[in-house]
């Protein structure tokens, strides 16, 4: 029995190590400007990242995300480069109000991403910018009525709108929304192609 | 049921007797060790795999994405999950009765990984489920009970993951010590066995929800490689390879004998007994295809070394089964796994031997003895004389290999066990005890106290090696 106890522990610690290895201090998500830095893979100049463990980094590698998403048709097995690749550099300073320099004409215009065909249906995602900034998102041509359309109304009531997900982030690296997980996948690989067109 | 003669018992050993019997088969004089390579093999295999299941999750969360409690909470029952997984891969596993597992690990250390790692996968499952569900509620602004019914509702395969998570606590609990006594043997039994539907009802939502699983992609395709692996084991293990075993041996109950007021000797013949690569010590799973007996297994030593011409086991009547077993009529189909065991000659670590047996701890012991090398020494606990088994053989097997044989007779706080089972009684009659292997093997009281008298007297661990079916 002891060293069942002896496992136990060793699950606990390693689950927490793991986590707390991920998680890191100071892993603050990117609040704002995170557009440009998405279309150069390269985040603009010192970004400190001290916490960002080389597997990430190796695992996936930046000019690969580029193609895939030129690419419309949507391999669901390359979805997770592209939500990957945006984070890969965590900004630890905010830099909040990054518009006033970013964006001297602030002249909005939409992009729309590509058609992603997930397991229930199919979506395209289109985002509003205000210079380089999300100011709106919303998913198109989603499923409607039954348990897919459940599925869509859920995502879209977390991701889109001007104050959804994806305004709040500004990025494509959203929370999965649980119950919604295909849906919420080709939701995000949608955006992110959308936000490497922009 | 005969009666032995007193005079044949010079005819049970596998050897050619002096007093007459058919020369055996030969056996090897020297068998090849059996050492613990295989065993490390194995442990690295376990930690490799280990990490292999966590390391999609790893590669596949980005560094400091996980900015909220909820992202902790969720990456945590995501890792615990992954883990779970492998665990119970393994717990079925090490179930599988795999010829390998049974001959590298034995019987002994494979219950013992059973019951540690159930409670770590038990733990496992628990904390991936209440992780997963605080973590969600929290990023959906749900109550718990609310993401319970979410989950349940919204979610493919969940249900039957549910009920999968609730067969593990049943059974979980009823494997406690404690809870496992009070409940009858064949109840328990039952409800164990419904653990393999954990492996189905669990299945599923692994891949229709798992983070790292759903995607089509080496890992998924990793994932399932590694359940059909199990199940393919599971089926040749349990299956296939007893199949193969009994129908090329078809064993026989050939000769039921007494030895004593409590114990039994059942004789087998069969086919192409010879080529069963056996060693003393180890022991095969019987079901005797009787009427009464055709559906329960139970796990007995073999109690002579492998001779060519029959295999015998020596069983204490303790239960309605081993009861049963004075009735055997010859004749019998005996169906038989195995054999299994690393309580063998051919596991020792060093060159000479001390066996402790106690009452019918004596069989595998006794099989042994033929396959140790000359020098050997046996101590046999009794409680009556009555009580001591087939000693004739083994008085005849202390002068044909120079075995030192102690009957040492009595309860436990009678002056001859008490003079004995301490350190210096030990030291007395085997001055050599730190440099010989110690075999044990008779009921649990017995064997823990000896284990502490070894490790009293400066018996290194490793040397000690015990045989108990009962955890």
């Amino acid at each position: 029995m002891r060293r069942a106890l002896i496992a136990i522990t060793g699950l606990a610690a390693g689950t927490t190590a793991l986590v707390v290895l991920k998680g890191g201090p100071g892993a603050g998500q990117a609040t704002a400007g995170d557009v440009p830095a998405a279309s150069a893979p390269v985040a603009p100049g010192g970004s400190p990242a001290p916490d960002a463990p080389p597997p990430t980094a190796a695992g996936v590698t930046p000019s690969a995300a580029p193609s895939t998403s030129a690419k419309p048709s949507a391999k669901p097995s390359a979805d997770r480069t592209p939500a990957t690749r945006t984070s890969t550099r965590p900004r630890t300073a905010p830099a909040a109000p990054k518009t006033t320099t970013k964006a001297p004409k602030p002249t909005t215009r939409t992009v729309t991403g590509p058609t992603v065909t997930y397991r229930y249906g199919s979506l395209r995602v289109q985002i509003t910018l205000s210079g380089s900034r999300i100011v709106d998102a919303t998913g198109l041509d989603m499923p409607v009525g039954g348990q897919e359309g459940q599925r869509a109304d859920d995502v879209q009531a977390r991701y889109s709108g001007s104050s959804g997900e994806v305004v709040a982030k500004q990025s494509a690296n959203l929370n999965t929304v649980s119950g919604a997980t295909y849906t919420s996948t080709a939701y995000k690989q949608s955006l992110q192609s959308a936000l490497d067109k922009a | 049921m005969t009666y032995q003669h007193t005079d044949a018992a010079g005819r049970r050993t596998g050897h050619s007797a002096p007093y007459g019997g058919r020369p055996a088969a030969p056996v090897p004089p020297g068998r090849p060790r059996r050492g613990p390579g295989g065993r490390r093999a194995l442990a690295a295999a376990f930690w490799l795999g280990l990490v292999l299941a966590v390391l999609p999750w790893w590669l596949a969360t980005p560094a400091g994405s996980l900015a909220d409690t909820a992202d902790l909470l969720t990456a945590g029952g995501r890792i615990t999950g992954l883990i779970a997984g492998y665990l119970l891969l393994v717990q079925v596993l090490a179930m599988s009765r795999l010829g390998v597992l049974e001959r590298v690990l034995g019987g002994e250390r494979i219950s013992r990984l059973h019951r540690d790692l159930g409670a770590t996968l038990l733990v496992a499952v628990l904390t991936h489920t209440a992780l997963l569900l605080v973590g969600y509620a929290r990023q959906e602004r749900n109550s718990v009970f609310g993401e319970v019914g979410a989950l349940l509702t919204d979610y493919d395969d969940m249900l039957s993951a549910f009920v999968a998570a609730g067969i593990m606590v049943v059974v979980g609990f009823t494997a406690v010590r404690g809870i496992r006594r009070r409940l009858p043997y064949e109840l328990w039994y039952a409800l164990h066995l419904t653990s393999y539907l954990t492996l189905l009802l669990g299945y599923a939502h692994q891949f229709s929800n798992g983070a790292q699983l759903y995607e089509p992609g080496p890992v998924r395709t990793g994932w399932i490689a590694a359940y059909l692996l199990v199940v393919a084991a599971l089926a040749w293990g349990r299956i296939i390879a007893p199949l193969v075993f009994n129908l090329r041996h078809k064993l026989r109950v050939a000769d039921v004998v007494a030895e004593s007021p409590d114990t039994v000797s059942v004789y087998l013949t069969g086919q192409r007994l010879n080529q069963i690569d056996m060693l003393g010590g180890q022991y095969f799973r019987w079901r005797f295809l009787n009427p009464g007996g055709w559906w329960q297994s139970h796990p007995f030593s073999v109690s002579a070394a492998a001779n060519g011409r029959w295999l015998r086991l020596t069983v204490k009547v303790v239960g309605g089964h081993t009861a049963d077993l004075r009735d055997l009529t010859p004749g019998t189909r005996v169906w038989a796994e195995g054999p299994s065991g690393t309580f063998t000659a051919a596991h020792r670590t060093r060159e000479r031997a001390l066996l402790i047996a106690g009452g019918s701890g004596i069989a595998p012991l006794r099989a042994m003895l033929e396959e140790l090398p000359p020098g050997a020494a046996l101590i046999y606990r009794a409680r009556t004389p009555a009580d001591v088994l087939l000693h004739r053989e083994l008085d005849w097997l202390a002068q044909a290999r120079q075995t030192s044989v102690w009957y040492v007779i009595g309860r436990r706080d009678d002056p001859g066990p008490r003079q004995v089972m301490n350190p210096e009684g030990l030291r007395h009659l085997v001055p050599d005890l730190t440099r010989r292997d110690v075999y044990l093997c008779g009921p649990g009281g017995l064997v823990d106290e000896t284990v502490r008298v070894l490790r009293a007297a400066g018996v290194p661990r490793r040397q000690i090696h015990l045989t108990a079916f009962e955890l």
